[in-house]
């Protein structure tokens, strides 16, 4: 089989995502503070915060069985090898069989599961709750985030992220079709609802009834939840990476090493753009009453749904 | 331009107009969906402008030109000051709630675009998606003005609706005589200043909406 992203190149990727999904989250702090009139922390406290709980022990709920210990591992693990289907440097497809944008989202769902498994095991109320609330968002998410993902497949002719990338080309937004500002429209809606964000989720609070993902969380605590921090930096940063993948263009085609430099520094760029949208969200929406974050996230479904019928009619 | 480009512009353009009218739809406060409505206006008023420049019509830059200013401009002005007249912040109170609204939205978008594709050889004499895209902005407005309780939400839908049947008419004819565009809008203009009027009457002689006034007395 062949491809243009050898085995090297896909994990040197992957470690990069890792490595820059706290960055990611503390642009997006600082740029929130700033908007609020704060000073706020620096960009690098979420590198911080995950060195300081790596250093801690662990405490663990009487209730909790043993594969509670297991859980924050696993979810890393499944995270960040959703991590890898991500084109980063450069796009094409792997030079090996990997996977692809459904293997992602499905990789995606199963830490998601697992989280929610976790919070139910310790036996908080607040985890059960959080839990209970994550399961009936992410039903209205993933579908939606599949017929997006279809909708720019259905041109391409691939599900492969790295061939869709390449098959979007380097010409900007003059290539969009019709379909490309629907589906785009429906990944914006839903960012900040899979990335745990405002107005769905508030990233922020501990302590608020209205919590989800924060909620599931709880019960960790040292090592454990520093493994849970790195994998929601490192979800967030491969769902944009995703978008960037499914609707902007790639910077170069070659292989040479300029090239891949030019794509890195591209995909910074795109990682900036929308992390700069999420920011702007958080600042000028309230949080959402639970019970309408269905009809927020309808309007995703809609627009969707939409595109795939302007891309098959 | 070519034909190519001029299509493609068309098509985006729909599928934008698509999107406002999803907001629409999905809107809980009316100020949200004037401000949609006004986008879509100024979508069409470009619109306008794409098929005069290709089709070199000097027709169309008039009537670009009177969308952007009575139907982008002067009717969503018009539309939140009747909002703030009547100190209301969410007057919009669907008669079935707004998910189920939006999920009859996707069927009427479906329909239409399979509708369209029935047509045939209509449909191959008119390139690009503008037909289904103008049948769905017309029918989801009609959608809309039948599923609010509340005369602001449905001189919201009208306008939409008449949107749609604007782009249609524009897209598919490439620029209709001036004469009956602008009698178009001035009707527009005349069934807004009436609404208005009539609004602010029930409101305040008998203090009720429109759904109160259900029952025919002689």
């Amino acid at each position: 089989m062949t491809g243009d992203r050898p085995l090297g190149l896909v994990l040197l990727e992957m470690i990069l995502l890792v490595l820059l999904g706290p960055l990611v989250t503390g642009i997006i702090q600082k740029l929130k503070a700033r908007l609020q009139c704060r000073q706020g922390a620096g960009i690098l406290q979420p590198y911080r915060d995950l060195a300081k709980l790596f250093r801690k022990g662990t405490v663990q709920a009487d209730t909790a069985s043993g594969f509670f210990r297991a859980i924050p591992v696993l979810v890393l693990a499944a995270t960040v090898a959703a991590g890898a289907l991500v084109p980063v440097l450069r796009a094409g497809p792997p030079a090996f069989p990997l996977g692809d944008a459904l293997m992602l989202l499905g990789l995606l769902a199963l830490a998601r599961f697992l989280t929610a498994i976790g919070a139910f095991d310790a036996g908080g109320a607040f985890g059960g709750m959080g839990a209970s609330r994550e399961m009936t968002i992410a039903p209205l998410v993933e579908p939606v985030l599949m017929m997006v993902v279809f909708s720019t497949a259905v041109a391409a002719g691939t599900t492969e992220l790295g061939a869709l990338a390449a098959h979007r080309g380097t010409s900007w937004i003059f290539a969009w079709r019709a379909a490309d500002f629907l589906g785009f429209a429906a990944m914006l809606v839903l960012l900040p609802a899979e990335t745990g964000r405002i107005p769905v989720d508030n990233p922020d609070t501990h302590l608020e009834l209205t919590m989800l993902h924060e909620g599931m969380l709880l019960e960790h605590s040292g090592p454990g939840l520093g493994c849970m921090l790195l994998a929601s930096h490192t979800r967030q940063v491969v769902t944009l990476g995703l978008v960037a993948a499914l609707f902007f263009p790639i910077a170069a085609d070659g292989a040479g090493a300029l090239d891949l430099l030019l794509g890195a520094g591209a995909f910074a760029a795109k990682i900036l753009v929308l992390a700069i949208f999420l920011a702007l969200v958080e600042s000028s929406y309230a949080k959402l009453r639970l019970f309408r974050v269905p009809q927020y996230l309808g309007i995703g479904f809609v627009c969707a749904l939409t595109a795939l019928a302007l891309r098959i009619l | 331009m070519s034909a190519e480009t001029v299509q493609t512009i068309i098509d985006d353009l729909g599928a934008l107009l698509l999107f406002t009218m999803i907001l629409i739809v999905a809107a809980s406060q009316i100020s949200r969906a004037i401000y949609a409505v006004a986008a879509q206006s100024f979508l069409i008023a470009i619109a306008g402008a794409v098929l005069a420049t290709a089709t070199g019509n000097a027709d169309l830059w008039v009537i670009a030109g009177v969308t952007l200013v009575v139907k982008a401009s002067l009717l969503p002005w018009i539309l939140h000051w009747v909002v703030r007249r009547m100190n209301v912040r969410r007057e919009v109170e669907p008669v079935i709630p707004i998910a189920a609204t939006l999920a009859l939205a996707v069927a009427v978008v479906v329909m239409s675009f399979h509708l369209s594709a029935s047509l045939g050889s209509v449909r191959q004499a008119i390139t690009g998606n503008a037909l289904p895209v103008g049948i769905a902005l017309t029918l989801t407005g009609v959608l809309v003005m039948a599923t609010r309780k509340t005369a602001l939400s449905q001189m919201v839908g009208l306008f939409a609706s008449e949107n749609g049947i604007f782009f249609t008419a524009m897209a598919v004819t490439q620029g209709m005589p001036l004469i009956i565009e602008i009698g178009v809008i001035l009707d527009v203009i005349l069934a807004a200043l009436v609404m208005t009027i009539m609004v602010l009457r029930v409101r305040s002689t008998v203090d009720a909406d429109i759904a109160d006034l259900d029952r025919l007395k002689g």
